[in-house]
């Protein structure tokens, strides 16, 4: 073989391949980072198209503009989460949903990609999968402002747990961030509500009351108040904070009605604190003639019939117990001709 | 410090010079150096093209554009192609296996140099072809230069030209393995050629150096899909015969127009590209997808992001400006349009699957990705390498198995409708006949069992040579011995007359042996087996000057089964004496 050799020509060639080498090299590097520096410029002209277009609500060519620009730039992360969100906002959630899986796949911990992972399976109905991406996005990774991100992700999960009314679940996601949420009057207040709404009006008082006493007039803060005393069965406590609401914004029709409901339930209630006994037996029989009323429209339904023969009987023991003590209080006698007291007299036989 | 220069450069050329003493060496380093070479011209050539098709199409620029591009940009490599590098038009790929087959793996520098930029060019404009075929012959020829100037003699170039074609795709398409496999199973034609060590040494440096330079970013990005239910199965298989009609269309359509041109006066020859152009321009200011390589487009629909109607538009469109633009006699290739076409295929079928079937099919990106190793292996018929090629794209073994189903399909058909494959059919139309695999095949398909001659007449060993010397006057230049222990060796005419004629004609026949037990070697002992071809048993018979051999079994090469004669060898090729 090495008979043809011509050691000059041989050490030549190899030479000249070598610098080739080096000067393509220097070539390729070169038209690489001037591909790569124009493509960046592209790419982010063309995502800020599709940001724009999402502004707009076009999302379907934002989806566009966003995939042109991941085209350039494949492993844009960020694209790539606009792109899901684009494509969330679209209704276009298998998309959305695999696209995330892609970004997912490269990292499991992405907190923005798991937080909208979990929105896209909310939005599918597939709840236990989205609750489970909202908690690997509250302890995921997030590249900055760490402790805000957690919690906006948080406070989505707990909407959605509010929105399902999972008042357990709800519970369990508030009690940790409690203490972790700004000291502003809006996210207390939200804080509060959220409270009541997850079965648990003591805390939510207690929120509130925090509120009224360093905001006096504060009327949300009055007005979950009031909430949160009338699920606590504190009528009285409510009436007086949807009375202070109402002060400070005496246009919330809202308040209003609950302040009305408030004074109705109080002029029933017979067990309220400070009623002289007349006025209690009289709520008393008033609850009688209301709850009558009420059993009277279901027997003219014509349902609950078996129900209402029970609820007649302790009706009528009812009343022979007031007649029996009014035998005792009161020193005249009725009538003999009074047809209450006859028929009393026949039911006492 | 003269003096320390003075001893570095004696090293180096003291290096040097050993390596060109030794073969296996050279062949490593060659393998490495081309690879290294080839993949750094070859990325070049990519960003080069990049650069040119976004200066040629700024962002938001008319659609006239889109016309007079490419129309000027197959006027202008149409006219440099047919007046300085007629050897770059086409593909690449048959010319370079002209160039192994046929030219003692000789590809001019000039051939090469004109290969990269008409075709940058040709491709920026928007002609839809595509770069991996023009690679391969840039890769191949640079090898090729390489070797020649290395002094090497032409066996030693040949096998430096799959080389740099292994180096040359791995770099264009990112997937090394496909890469040696096409050089082995399309180029070589021979999945077990000897130069598989250098080709993978190379394909694996060029893979690395386009690594090194554009980073580790795979030619598509996939999501990962896989069988839904097992009946996608025959959604799958429905794709295979959807991919192979697509491909026979294609092709047929190709060969068509090319064989059309091809009769055009040899005076427009210059002027021809600009049919393709044209077509192309036309199309692109409608539906701008169809222009240049398209795989932006293709990955966006491998993602699953279709509109099933431009899917199939594009499908229809692609076919017809691919092959407008390759037959018309622009510089590309159609490797890449291939996989286009197969993707938009794979994205309509699985589009209307998926419609239909929504829960029980895969989205509509599954199907296109299957769909481009169907149309691959339908039009370029390598369908092993198709399958290697769509694996190392995804990385995801799951969609494997209906891709191979897809392609099997696809490939049959297609070799059923259109039996001469696109490589060897543009050949042809050139009036080359180049080798392929089936032809080899072919050959070595007739065996010695159907030449053999059964219950030949043997010769014992413990006959006299005097004896034995009548017995042996005929046409056989030498004769079976067999003893109890089975076949000792062939005895040659010429031994026993010497033996007789210096006084030995009363010597056993096993005593003209070397050794009591006879020869059990092939060097000592030359035959053949049943299952061996007849191009092999003439090797052996050139090899051994004898004009017969014995037929041994493979289980026990004493045992005789019979002998092969030349003049039965020749019978069975039709070239015989006729009686």
């Amino acid at each position: 073989m090495a008979k043809r050799f011509v050691g000059s020509s041989f050490l030549t060639t190899f030479a000249l391949v070598f610098l080739a080498i080096a000067a393509l090299f220097a070539a390729d590097t070169y038209l690489a980072r001037m591909e790569s520096s124009e493509s960046a410029i592209e790419a982010t002209r063309l995502f800020n198209e599709g940001q724009a277009m999402v502004a707009r609500g076009d999302n379907l060519n934002a989806i566009e503009r966003i995939r042109d620009a991941l085209s350039i730039q494949r492993t844009n992360r960020y694209y790539q989460q606009s792109l899901a969100e684009a494509q969330l906002a679209a209704g276009r959630t298998a998309d959305a949903e695999v696209t995330l899986r892609g970004l997912l796949e490269s990292d499991a911990t992405d907190g923005q990609a798991n937080l909208i992972m979990g929105r896209v399976l909310a939005k599918e109905g597939r709840f236990p999968e989205a609750i489970s991406y909202f908690h690997r996005a509250i302890y995921g990774q997030w590249g900055q402002d760490v402790p805000r991100n957690r919690l906006r992700a948080r406070f989505e999960l707990i909407d959605l747990l509010a929105q399902r009314d999972s008042k357990e679940d709800l519970l369990a996601e508030l009690l940790p961030v409690q203490d972790q949420v700004p000291r502003d009057l809006k996210t207390r207040t939200r804080m509060g509500r959220l409270f009541l709404r997850a079965g648990s009006p003591a805390r939510a008082i207690d929120i509130f009351r925090g509120i009224v006493k360093e905001a006096p007039f504060d009327a949300d803060g009055y007005a979950g108040l009031g909430e949160a005393e009338f699920t606590e069965g504190n009528y009285p406590a409510a009436t007086l904070a949807f009375e202070s609401a109402l002060r400070l914004a005496p246009a919330d029709d809202s308040v209003r009605k609950k302040l009305d409901l408030c004074h109705e339930l109080l002029a029933l209630d017979p067990t309220l604190r400070g009623l002289d006994p007349a006025e209690r037996l009289n709520r008393s029989r008033k609850l009688i003639e209301l709850a009558g009323e009420e059993l009277s429209k279901c027997v003219a339904a014509g349902s609950l019939n078996q129900k209402a023969g029970r609820v007649t009987e302790s009706n009528v023991d009812l009343a022979e117990e007031i007649w029996q003590a009014r035998a005792k209080e009161c020193k005249s006698q009725p009538a003999a001709d009074d047809p209450l007291a006859l028929v009393m007299a026949r039911l006492a036989r | 410090m003269a003096k320390t220069f003075q001893s570095w450069t004696h090293g180096l050329r003291t290096s040097l010079e050993s390596l060109r003493r030794s073969e296996n060496q050279l062949s490593l380093v060659l393998s490495l150096v081309i690879g290294a070479l080839v993949g750094l011209v070859v990325v070049a050539f990519i960003l080069l093209t990049g650069r040119l098709a976004a200066h040629m199409y700024p962002a938001g620029g008319s659609g006239w554009r889109r016309v007079l591009v490419p129309v000027l940009g197959s006027l202008s490599t149409g006219y440099l192609l047919w007046r300085y590098f007629p050897s770059a038009r086409g593909s690449g790929i048959p010319q370079t296996k002209f160039a192994l087959f046929i030219d003692d793996g000789r590809i001019q520098f000039r051939t090469v140099f004109g290969k990269f930029f008409c075709c940058s060019a040709s491709l920026a404009s928007g002609i839809a072809l595509g770069r991996e075929g023009p690679s391969v012959q840039v890769g191949a020829g640079l090898a090729s230069v390489v070797g020649r100037n290395l002094g090497l003699d032409a066996k030693q170039v040949k096998a430096l030209v799959p080389a740099g074609c292994a180096a040359a795709l791995a770099a264009a398409f990112n997937t090394p393995i496909a890469a040696v496999l096409f050089s082995l199973e399309e180029i070589m034609g021979d999945l077990h050629a000897a130069v598989l060590g250098s080709v993978v040494l190379s394909a694996a440096t060029s893979w690395m150096v386009l690594h090194l330079v554009l980073g580790d970013d795979p030619l598509f990005h996939v999501a990962g899909y896989q069988l839904v239910k097992p009946a996608e199965f025959g959604v799958y298989a429905v794709l295979g015969v959807v991919g192979g009609l697509g491909s026979v269309s294609f092709v047929k359509l190709l060969l068509g127009l090319r064989a059309w041109f091809m009769r055009l006066p040899k005076s427009s020859v210059w002027l021809q590209p600009v049919a393709g152009g044209l077509t192309v321009g036309i199309m692109g200011y409608f539906v701008p997808e169809v222009m240049g390589v398209g795989y932006n487009y293709v990955e966006k629909v491998l993602n699953g992001d279709i509109v099933l109607k431009l899917v199939v538009l594009l499908a229809v469109l692609k076919i017809v400006a691919t092959a407008v633009c390759y037959a018309s006699g622009n510089a590309g290739g159609i490797f890449g349009p291939s996989l286009f076409i197969g993707a938009m295929m794979g994205a309509a079928v699985g589009g209307v699957a998926h419609s239909l079937f929504p829960q029980s099919t895969a989205g509509p990106g599954a199907y296109a990705l299957v769909g481009m190793g169907t149309a691959f292996a339908g039009v370029v018929r390598t369908p092993l390498t198709s399958v290697i090629m769509i694996f190392e794209i995804t990385r995801d073994y799951t969609i494997i198995v209906p891709l191979m189903i897809s392609n099997l399909i696809a490939f049959f058909i297609s070799q059923r409708l259109q039996p001469e494959p696109i490589y060897e059919a543009l050949a042809q139309q050139e009036g080359v006949h180049l080798p392929n695999v089936h032809s080899a095949s072919q050959t070595d398909r007739i065996q010695v069992r159907q030449a053999m001659r059964s219950g030949p007449v043997v010769l014992s060993p413990d006959l006299l040579v005097g004896t034995a010397l009548p017995m042996t006057k005929g046409t056989l230049d030498a004769w079976p011995v067999v003893g109890e222990e089975g076949l000792l060796g062939m005895i040659r005419n010429r031994d026993l007359e010497n033996a007789s004629s210096s006084g030995g004609g009363d010597k056993r026949l096993a005593d003209l042996f070397d050794s009591p037990r006879g020869h059990s070697n092939a060097e000592e002992l030359p035959h053949v087996h049943l299952d061996h071809s007849l191009g092999l048993a003439l090797q052996r018979m050139g090899t051994s000057d004898l004009n017969v051999l014995p037929v041994v079994s493979r289980a026990n090469v004493r045992q005789l089964l019979g002998i092969v004669v030349l003049d039965d060898i020749l019978k069975a090729y039709g070239v015989g004496k006729h009686e």
